[in-house]
């Protein structure tokens, strides 16, 4: 290995014979990855042509999917992030007995076959509670269940996120606001919050992405009921389930489009306000 | 703390804006008004004829139907835990059967017929002609445990010895049919074994026939779930989709072969020809089965003499429940296989204090007695009476004492009320409400007995709705009402 300063490395950051070959593994390890995505996609465009492109849009219940899934995707993720904070926070910050045992639980929907989510979800409303909260808010079969089958899950990985984020947080900033006369609501808020910036994001772009594949749990709790519970993965599935191979591509790509889309604005978006603000 | 508050505002608004995106969709078929939408659960591989046929009645009548797409297994499962939903189309028998052994169905009205084929992409370019011709190609087949086609396929093929080569050389078991179509689509294997609608819902395919295969036909049916809140409706639809002039109609244009059907309408009549014995059994039964059916059951009842002779002459009821099987032997050629469901014995009715002293059937040939018989060619039970006594030797003694011969027997049993007569020879099934004034004298000679069966016009047009009409005579509820009347159930019905 090259010897020197690491200012010599900030203005040199290729120079030596010795980095070379560790960079250019790193980067046909990745590119190799990054090819398959493309790959993939490639294929996908290869099975289908514009025409089904816009026989899909023009379809008004590929149209409804894909509006439901937008929207329940983005309800999804704001009840997961309320969720999420002080559950990560908690865990993060506090000891207490049971805490191993609370982990796993949080890890149950991670886990556990997303057909095994939907089940469980549908067998939970149908016990007298459910039965008589459905009284009130009909959930079974209806557009509630999209959202209640994707927050199941998708929650579990903001709390990941959300709680890998404080725990990197140093709780030392948050003791001195303490000490300098904040109460705990402030310290977080004033001190820790704006810390988390970064986290919230990936945490609510996770919870986001995460709930626009979300299929399985959907396809037993809320049926597959065009114009009504039938979100994108469901019409992929209900196309490919008659032989229609190429609208259930056109309509994955149209799903990949929107993912980037909404997935590259949070993450500019994002970005300048994180930057725009002292760390 | 602002940025708390900030945060709880934003995220509100957000969702309350969400939540009105929702609700501003275009107001689909779901909201039709004032009635309740029918929630079908439909094998998702039989989607595009459904499909069609659901807009069609929804257009026709104003009743929103409600597809719920999934595979059958997964259907099956769904319901069963929801406990909600009117009706239940699965992609083969198998899986109604399951529902039926798990009385979640009421009636099951077949739509289609499908047989297992081995399918390849067009042009057969392996040029494959049978199965064994498989075992030199990449073959995909539905697993057997998860498909229907899969088990069937299993089983037809061990018979003929060529399953384990197959399943050696197999490479890949599917979960459902479509996944195996699509892989052959695809390019991913050469061929597969399939049903045949399947295989003909994809342009890219052609199937090529195996005689191993043809007996494993199946049909597709749709079943009324237990716990519809709204059977008529469901069974209007049911009816429409298994219409031939209506819902099979599409069938045929997306590739299925049909089953018959019956003719479409939307409150069918129908005749049943009932011999008059029948009457009190089955009057409460039919009038449940019309109610539920949302159907106009006409009944002509009569002795059953009377019904064979209307119907020589040109008359053809939709079906015909005899008062004994002779008199189905007569018009055997306008029906199908009739089924025995009761029986009842022929008895003796006397006075309750029996002044004449009549206990045999021997007794009636004693001069001097007022006699009622039926009429031996207008009815059943007067030819079986005429049989029992020429048996006996007894006919032309007996006959001498006979004043009254009337074609059903209930009209016996009013003249015995007025004290007209000293005895009537009736069946046991007319003698339940007059218990109080008669004494009831069972007959012991062999073939004092009639049998009833019911069997359901080869021309009707409503053929399926007569055989489920037999279903509901058949069933337990109809059992206690023959038994409470003085019926036996026959005995071939605990096949």
């Amino acid at each position: 290995m090259a010897q020197g300063t690491s200012g010599d490395r900030a203005r040199h950051p290729t120079r030596g014979p010795s980095d070379a070959p560790f960079l250019i593994s790193l980067g046909v390890i990745s590119s190799l990855y990054i090819l398959l995505i493309l790959a993939m996609l490639v294929a996908d465009a290869s099975f289908t042509a514009p025409k089904h492109f816009w026989q899909a849009v023009q379809s008004r219940e590929i149209r409804y999917a894909i509006k439901l899934s937008l929207i329940s995707c983005s309800l999804t993720t704001i009840f997961s992030i309320w969720v999420a904070l002080p559950i990560g926070y908690l865990m993060s910050r506090y000891q207490f007995p049971g805490k191993v045992l609370l982990d796993a639980i949080l890890d149950i929907p991670i886990v556990l076959p997303p057909l095994v989510i939907g089940l469980s979800l549908l067998i939970l409303f149908q016990t007298p509670l459910g039965r008589a909260f459905q009284q009130v808010v009909p959930v079974t079969y209806e557009i509630p269940s999209v959202i209640i089958a994707q927050f199941s899950v998708a929650c579990a990985f903001a709390v990941r996120t959300l709680r890998a984020t404080f725990e990197q947080i140093n709780p030392r900033q948050e003791q001195v606001a303490l000490t300098l006369g904040c109460r705990r609501s402030q310290a977080f808020w004033l001190v820790v919050f704006p810390e988390a910036r970064r986290g919230l994001l990936t945490a609510a772009t996770l919870a986001w992405a995460r709930s626009l594949g979300e299929f399985g749990p959907i396809l037993i709790f809320s049926g597959a009921t065009r114009m009504r519970t039938e979100v994108l993965p469901t019409t992929v599935f209900l196309e490919l389930s008659v032989g229609n191979i190429e609208a259930a591509v056109a309509v994955s790509l149209l799903m990949v489009m929107a993912a980037v889309a909404v997935l590259v604005v949070i993450r500019v978006f994002g970005w300048e306000k994180t930057l725009g603000r002292p760390l | 703390m602002n940025r708390a508050r900030n945060l709880l505002i934003f995220s509100a608004l957000a969702v309350a804006i969400l939540i009105l995106l929702l609700r501003s969709k275009p107001t689909p078929s779901a909201a039709m008004p004032g009635k309740a939408p029918l929630v079908v659960y439909c094998a998702a591989g039989i989607k595009p004829p459904v499909e069609a046929v659901a807009r069609a009645y929804e257009q026709a009548y104003g009743v929103s139907i409600q597809l719920q797409y999934g595979g059958s297994g997964t259907l099956l499962s769904n319901l069963r835990v929801a406990g909600r939903g009117d009706l239940f189309l699965a992609a083969d028998e198998s899986y109604l059967l399951i529902a039926q052994t798990n009385h979640l169905l009421e009636e099951v009205i077949p739509l289609s017929r499908m047989v297992p084929v081995i399918a390849v992409r067009k042009g057969n370019p392996k040029n494959i002609q049978n199965v064994a011709d498989l075992l030199a190609v990449e073959v995909a087949l539905a697993n057997p445990e998860a498909a229907a086609v899969g088990k069937i396929t299993r089983d037809l093929l061990r018979k003929t010895g060529e399953w384990e080569a197959l399943e050696k050389g197999v490479r890949v078991f599917k979960p459902t049919v479509n996944d195996v179509a699509n892989d052959i689509k695809l390019g991913t294997v050469d061929a597969g074994i399939i049903w045949d609608a399947t295989a003909r819902q994809y342009p890219e395919l052609e199937l090529v026939a195996v005689p191993a295969l043809v007996s494993g036909e199946q049909r597709v049916s749709i079943g009324v779930l237990k716990f519809s809140e709204q059977p008529t409706a469901a069974l209007r639809f049911a009816r429409y989709l298994g219409a031939r002039d209506k819902g099979l109609k599409e069938f045929a244009r997306f590739g299925y072969q049909p089953v018959e059907g019956d003719v479409w309408a939307e409150t069918p009549a129908v005749v049943l020809f009932s011999g008059g014995v029948n009457r009190v059994a089955i009057e409460e039964t039919i009038q449940r089965f019309e109610n539920r059916e949302g159907a106009r059951v006409t009944r002509v009842y009569n002795g059953c003499g009377i019904l064979v002779s209307q119907m020589k002459s040109g008359q053809r009821p939709d079906a015909y429940f005899a008062c004994d099987t002779s008199f189905m032997r007569e018009v055997t050629a306008l029906f199908s296989d009739p089924v025995n469901i009761s029986r009842t014995a022929m008895v003796l009715l006397v006075p309750t204090a029996n002044p004449k002293s009549i206990r045999t059937l021997a007794d009636l040939a004693k001069p001097g007695l007022r006699l009622g018989l039926a009429n031996e060619e207008q009815s059943a039970l007067g030819a079986l009476t005429a049989r029992l006594l020429r048996a006996q030797g007894l006919y032309d003694r007996v006959m001498a004492n006979v004043k009254v011969q009337t074609p059903t027997a209930d009209l016996l049993v009013n003249q015995m009320r007025t004290g007209s007569l000293d005895a009537v020879v009736v069946y046991e099934a007319n003698t339940s409400q007059v218990k109080e004034f008669f004494t009831v004298i069972p007959l012991t000679e062999p073939g004092a007995q009639a049998t009833q069966p019911y069997a359901v016009g080869k021309n009707s047009e409503h053929r399926l709705l007569m055989e489920r009409l037999l279903a509901a005579l058949r069933s337990a509820e109809s059992q206690k009402r023959f038994q409470s009347v003085g019926f036996q159930w026959s005995e071939e019905e605990h096949e």
